[in-house]
């Protein structure tokens, strides 16, 4: 999400910002039409004919990791919390090796071997479980339509910011130009365009880290006007406080395990062996993308406690009142490209594995398989996209509240069945689906008494971290419960790729 | 070695939930539960990945230093972060830019493993993780089954 989901932002809508936002559709438009000209089977759709170098691979998984909170709701983030707010994106530094040892290589061996097209399958056929494959589907559809509602909120939001569109058909604008591309050329046109938008992305957070240190005074001095004016902003855990930080680094790194707008990429690699330097290229991107988020919070507060900017009436305004006011109009567009960017490459990713949960995860839990799945694959994505524009219209909190589902679904919910289960014969079809069953439970009821005000955690302790935490001691337990029969239920082929 | 792997995974979630349990004290959190969660979270990563990275049942010995170096590397900087004073006003001495702990955390959680994990990965690829002659013979033995179940049929 891009932040408080009822934030709007500053108006855009200048000359310059205006054209470099132009130029960029333009470009989306083109690469897509390229792609979607070469769409022609069901494994194009949803994993790109697996024919995808190991560099497009990277900045395409870097682009679908992103979202706008990276670009706006992050640095706003920073802003009001300090460094506790850096501990969402610190995991980097070691998610990209986690996912390589844990699941690159059995992912897409997996998918060579059975042709599998989305990570419920995956579930489904190390647990030899139709069931499994279901409830994760489930798991995932409530996930995906959440967090794509929030996604096409914050696209409405900067497109009104630069195109003067109005909210409502700001939402309605963007979801129908990422819906063009992602039915036409599914995940294949999303690769494409995504390598673009990634490359987008990671100039305009160089160019503004440089901006940040250089508006600011450099790093040393933004840091003692910080500590001037407040000393616990700049302490390593912020003015959150060291549980907060400390749940932020747990979530985001452990939960990296089961976001499947990411993690199903790996199906679409051309050659497993091209993985070798996969860990390096997706780390540079990533911190490359990063910077960004790191340095307008920390200079906003900077500038605003040494009295050169008033204080901000929202945090979300931190990144485009940064823009405006201390870089050029053409670097403040591709920033703003840059959000778009982000937004479209994730909305894409959660399209591709929504419509392959509704035709195909879900209509094999029931035993059936759909006839021509390139043609439900098309229509899932039009009816998932017009379900989260729909929702997107609804109030802010509301939105808000669908966001807050999906990573928390996704991580509790994936992680334990798959990232663990892959590298463990010992886990169990029981262990698997009532791991998956507990981050379900928790995490829904969690969100909603903390919506509806019902119950509020203790500070520092936030649904997503207690359901991460019971769901991987259900899936231990429950497999251990059950360890007498694990052995006898992994096919002879996913027993290969497991001890590949 | 798996064995020993999964049993320090299970510790280390236990050792994050510990933490969140204590958080629920109605005198709020005890200074330890913070610990619980920068070593259970540090240590619950450094195992998932020897895990994936455990083939044959075994897991290289340069990896299992690499892992151990990591845990012991940004587990101590977490441990600083928590145990070291406040850095003080504006006065207090900076590293790279950025108060004494704060730098701690960020530049050895956030950079450290990016120096060391990457290359690890790569130049143990060959050996420990796949070779061609690795694919092949998966590849064979996959054709081998499809074959043997065609023939069943």
């Amino acid at each position: 999400m891009i932040g408080s989901a009822q934030s709007s932002l500053a108006p855009l809508a200048q000359p310059g910002i205006v054209a470099v936002a132009v130029a960029y559709f333009v470009v989306v438009a083109v690469i897509a039409t390229w792609a979607a000209r070469r769409t022609r089977t069901v494994r194009d759709f949803f994993v790109a004919g697996s024919g995808v170098g190991l560099f497009a691979l990277a900045i395409a998984k870097m682009a679908a990791t992103l979202s706008g909170f990276s670009f706006v709701g992050g640095p706003g983030l920073v802003y009001t919390i300090g460094l506790a707010g850096v501990f969402i994106i610190l995991p980097g530094a070691l998610t990209n090796a986690l996912s390589a040892w844990v699941l690159a290589k059995r992912m897409r061996l997996l998918g060579e071997v059975r042709g599998l097209l989305t990570v419920p399958a995956a579930i489904g056929a190390r647990y030899r479980s139709r069931g499994a494959q279901g409830l994760a589907a489930l798991a995932l559809l409530v996930a995906v339509v959440g967090y794509m509602a929030t996604n096409l909120l914050a696209l409405g939001i900067v497109i009104d910011a630069i195109f003067a569109t109005g909210l409502g058909a700001g939402i309605w604008i963007g979801t129908m130009i990422i819906l063009a591309y992602s039915v036409a050329g599914g995940i294949l046109a999303g690769i494409h365009t995504d390598v673009f938008q990634g490359a987008v992305m990671a100039c305009a957070s160089v160019l503004v880290f440089g901006f940040a240190l250089g508006a600011g005074g450099g790093m040393a001095h933004i840091s003692r006007t910080i500590m001037a004016a407040d000393t616990a902003f700049l302490s390593p855990w912020g003015s959150a406080g060291p549980m907060t930080a400390l749940s932020f680094f747990f979530v985001f790194s452990v939960g990296s395990l089961g976001q499947p707008h990411v993690i199903s990429k790996f199906y679409m690699l051309r050659e497993p062996r091209q993985l070798k330097w996969y860990v390096l290229i997706m780390s540079v991107a990533l911190v490359l993308t990063q910077l960004l988020y790191f340095s307008i919070g920390i200079t906003t507060r900077a500038l605003v406690a040494s009295g050169s900017l008033a204080p901000l009436a929202k945090a979300d305004q931190a990144t485009p009142t940064f823009l405006l006011h201390y870089t050029p109009p053409l670097v403040a567009g591709l920033v703003f490209s840059g959000v778009v960017a982000a937004i479209m490459a994730t909305v894409n990713s959660f399209m591709n594995v929504g419509a392959a949960a509704i035709t195909h995860d879900l209509p094999v839990a029931f035993g059936r398989r759909l006839g021509d799945e390139l043609r439900w694959g098309r229509a899932a994505t039009v009816l998932l996209a017009l379900i989260a524009a729909v929702a997107a219209q609804a109030s802010g909190a509301l939105v808000a509240f669908l966001g807050i589902f999906g990573w928390g679904l996704f991580a509790s919910t994936i992680s334990p069945a798959l990232a663990i289960g892959l590298n463990w014969e010992g886990a169990t079809r029981a262990g698997a689906i009532a791991s998956i069953g507990t981050g379900l439970g928790i995490t829904l009821i969690g969100e909603t008494l903390g919506y509806f005000k019902l119950y509020s955690l203790p500070a520092g302790v936030s649904v997503t971290g207690l359901s991460l935490v019971a769901s991987l001691l259900v899936f231990f337990g429950a497999s251990w419960l059950t360890r007498a029969r694990a052995q006898d239920a992994i096919d002879p082929d996913i027993r290969l790729v497991m001890e590949a | 070695m798996k064995r020993v792997v999964l049993a320090l995974i299970v510790g280390f979630v236990l050792l994050v939930g510990a933490g969140y349990a204590a958080a629920f004290s109605p005198r709020g959190a005890p200074p330890w539960a913070p610990w619980c969660l920068a070593l259970g979270s540090m240590g619950l990563l450094m195992s998932l990945m020897a895990l994936g990275a455990i083939r044959h049942g075994t897991l290289p010995p340069v990896l299992t230093w690499t892992f151990a170096g990591i845990f012991v590397i940004c587990g101590t900087a977490f441990g600083l972060a928590l145990a070291l004073p406040d850095d003080g006003g504006a006065g207090a001495p900076l590293v790279a830019g950025l108060p004494l702990r704060a730098a701690t955390v960020i530049l050895v959680v956030g950079v450290v493993p990016i120096l060391v994990l990457p290359f690890a990965y790569a130049l143990t690829f060959d050996a420990s993780t796949l070779s061609d002659e690795d694919l092949r013979r998966l590849r064979d033995a996959c054709a081998a089954l499809r074959e043997h179940h065609a023939d069943s049929r």
